[in-house]
């Protein structure tokens, strides 16, 4: 199967995870049914696990494609270094908050699907694979530009003598030079 | 930039047409079932008990019906390869509708996606409805046993299954996974079957029933109004409902398992590999014979080599298409990911030897009948690498097809422009037989809103068709110049290949 990079479809999962626990939970909440609690709760722990997954990670190999306004939840999510950089801690902090969705029948669907995603971050931490953040290019520092710029010819360019260069009028023929350039038929 | 009317309608008009189209069929089915549950004599109970959650829940229920049904029929690719070939039937603008089959896939996948969630909530509301209106006064009306039960039914279960292989699907389909890593797209996709299987088999409802009323029970509830003392004379009992998804899928599925059936019968001929020759920039060319093999120019094959993967199919542009003089086809393609190493590998064993594993003497034949036949007037061909080396992909048959049109004086047919994007070194074709290509080259990318300015102005009135393989930022940049509103009368049709 080749180098597969488990991360960016966790990522995915878990980004649609909780969307999916935050839904569950404004309807269990606006319908107030039994156990409204856990869906106040799926409310928080979805969007708080769509912040943390919304910035994309940068890849190993390849094209990073980075979410529409991502840099300010890149940086946030950045800043808290080696927690939100190791895979492991995420699939265990995604494990332990799918566990309070299952009691409640409005969020178990998000449990579910958070759980699963919280596999595959395992799988992709197993795999040594890691969060970077994908931050905007430097400027590419110009080449230097050649020395000779700075010091133009002092001379002009050769020419043929002058009985050659001025225009005879009256000796049209003697006036035509042959092109130094040959001219093709392809161009 | 300011739209052309005329361009916009020949790009994008097709598109917007079949998309109403499609909307107000689904507006219309979800309305209809909408009214129905709601304002219908035999639901009367339902509607009593469960109120809104009922009517949306079902509604979206048929708009899933029709979408599932509808999403497979894209994927039939040789039937629409099929139907594309035909004259009779289609004319470019139904065949450059047929080439968007994909992204009306997406379209309903996006639309199944959306309606599921709705449908879930709906039912969601409807169990709390059906355990809160518990009544002890009807109790043959109750689907709860019990004041406050959240009841597990076949239903319900298939029902979270199937969200849960669509979340699977939908979180592996977006374009970023599709582009790098395409297996993860592919396996998941394939669950489809699963998702079939268990919406047809378990999923519709046979609990959720409605009552049904006898006939005289109808008529006396519509002089209700008049008098009120007269009731329904008989008991209200719930009857097992009627399930309906299995009437939508089932015909569109029967097809695509036909489909599929085909493409496996046809892709049991062995193919034999006639020539592999090895071009600059890490670029194979295969040619390839095949019993019974037709392929016209334009069209793409689909490769599975058994000893490298017996489950990955890679498409592959056709670079040359069998004649009635040669009958072998081929296809160039670049090595860059893992399958087309491996693929490789099998073929050249050797590194740095262009080996001929059979040799094969071939004549290039064009066309003799001349180019009256032809729509086509004047081709513009602009090709954009990064090296110089890359050209020498397809120089020869470059030089040859220019030779050929100056030989019949026609000299403005084709106009090449070759663009070296990378401009560090200086580069040239030094060889004298290359020399119309080494005339045409120009350093740096193309400067696209100066060539349609200029092909607009040569080819007034006309239509001119743009055809772009290349990565996205070039597509978009040709398809928005395309509708764009600066060329005398001329329109740019936009068409553009991408296989992932």
């Amino acid at each position: 199967m080749g180098k597969i990079e488990w991360a960016m479809w966790a990522n995915e999962q878990a980004l649609a995870s909780g969307l999916i626990l935050l839904t569950g939970g404004i309807v269990g909440v606006a319908g107030q049914f039994r156990g409204w609690q856990f869906a106040a709760y799926g409310v928080a722990a979805g969007v708080f696990v769509c912040l943390l997954e919304y910035p994309r990670g940068k890849r190993s190999k390849g094209t990073s494609v980075e979410r529409t306004g991502q840099y300010c939840f890149t940086v946030c999510v950045k800043s808290f270094g080696p927690l939100t950089r190791n895979y492991y801690v995420r699939a265990f902090l995604h494990a332990a908050l799918c566990v309070p969705g299952g009691f409640m029948l409005a969020t178990v669907l998000g449990c579910v699907c958070l759980g699963i995603s919280s596999l595959i971050y395992l799988g992709a931490a197993i795999h040594g694979e890691q969060w970077m953040p994908i931050l905007p290019q430097k400027e590419q520092t110009r080449k230097p530009v050649g020395e000779s710029i700075k010091n133009p010819p002092q001379n002009p360019p050769p020419r043929p003598p002058a009985e050659l260069r001025r225009k005879r009028v009256e000796d049209l023929e003697g006036a035509a030079y042959v092109n130094p350039i040959a001219v093709t038929a392809n161009d | 930039m300011v739209v052309s009317v005329r361009s916009w309608v020949a790009n994008e008009g097709g598109k917007h047409l079949v998309l109403v189209l499609w909307l107000g069929a689904n507006t219309w089915l979800f309305l209809r079932t909408f009214l129905l549950y709601s304002t219908g004599q035999q639901y009367y109970y339902l509607y009593k008990m469960l109120g809104l959650g009922l009517c949306i829940s079902r509604a979206s229920a048929a708009v899933l019906n029709l979408n599932c049904s509808v999403v497979l029929l894209p994927m039939c690719r040789s039937l629409l390869t099929y139907v594309r070939g035909t004259h009779t039937v289609s004319s470019r603008k139904t065949r450059r509708l047929l080439d968007k089959s994909k992204t009306f896939h997406v379209a309903c996948g996006v639309a199944i996606c959306i309606f599921s969630v709705v449908h879930v909530s709906a039912h969601l509301v409807n169990v709390v409805n059906f355990s809160v209106s518990y009544s002890d006064d009807f109790p043959a009306l109750n689907v709860a046993r019990y004041r406050g039960e959240v009841r597990h039914t076949l239903p319900g279960v298939t029902g979270v299954l199937l969200v849960l292989i669509l979340f699977l699907m939908f979180t592996a389909s977006s374009y970023c996974i599709r582009v790098s890593n395409y297996e993860i797209f592919w396996y998941t996709h394939n669950l489809f079957i699963v998702f079939y299987i268990i919406l047809m088999a378990a999923h519709p409802p046979g609990c959720l029933r409605a009552n049904q009323s006898s006939p005289e029970q109808q008529g006396e509830e519509l002089e209700q109004s008049e008098d009120e003392e007269r009731r329904c004379r008989e008991e209200a009992h719930f009857q097992p409902h009627c399930p309906q998804t299995w009437l939508w899928v089932s015909g569109p599925l029967c097809l695509y398992c036909a489909e599929r059936f085909y493409r496996y019968i046809r892709s049991s001929d062995p193919v034999t590999i006639v020539t592999v020759i090895r071009h600059p920039c890490n670029v194979i060319e295969l040619r390839m014979l095949k019993r019974d093999f037709k392929a016209r120019p334009g069209q793409y094959i689909v490769l599975n080599c058994p000893g490298v993967s017996s489950f990955e199919n890679h498409p592959f542009t056709l670079t040359t298409c069998p004649t009635e003089n040669k009958e072998t086809f081929g296809i160039h393609l670049r090595v860059v990911g893992d399958w087309t190493e491996r693929f490789t590998e099998l073929l050249l064993p050797e590194q740095g030897i262009a080996s001929e594993i059979l040799p094969m003497v071939q004549q290039r034949r064009y066309p003799n009948n001349g180019w009256v036949g032809f729509r086509l007037r004047r081709l513009y061909f602009v090709w954009v690498c990064r090296e110089l080396k890359s050209f020498y992909w397809f120089a020869e048959l470059l030089c040859a097809l220019h030779h050929k049109l100056w030989q019949e004086n026609r000299p403005d047919y084709l106009n090449l422009r070759l663009y070296v994007s990378q401009t560090d070194k200086l580069q040239s074709m030094s060889e004298e037989k290359y020399r119309p290509l080494s005339s045409r080259l120009l350093v740096g990318r193309p400067r696209w809103k100066l060539l349609f300015d200029e092909i607009g102005k040569t080819n007034k009135h006309n239509r001119v068709g743009v055809f772009c393989c290349g990565p996205k930022s070039i597509s978009r940049t040709l398809h928005r110049l395309c509708n764009s509103a600066r060329y005398s009368g001329t329109t740019f049709e936009f068409n553009k290949e991408s296989f992932s």
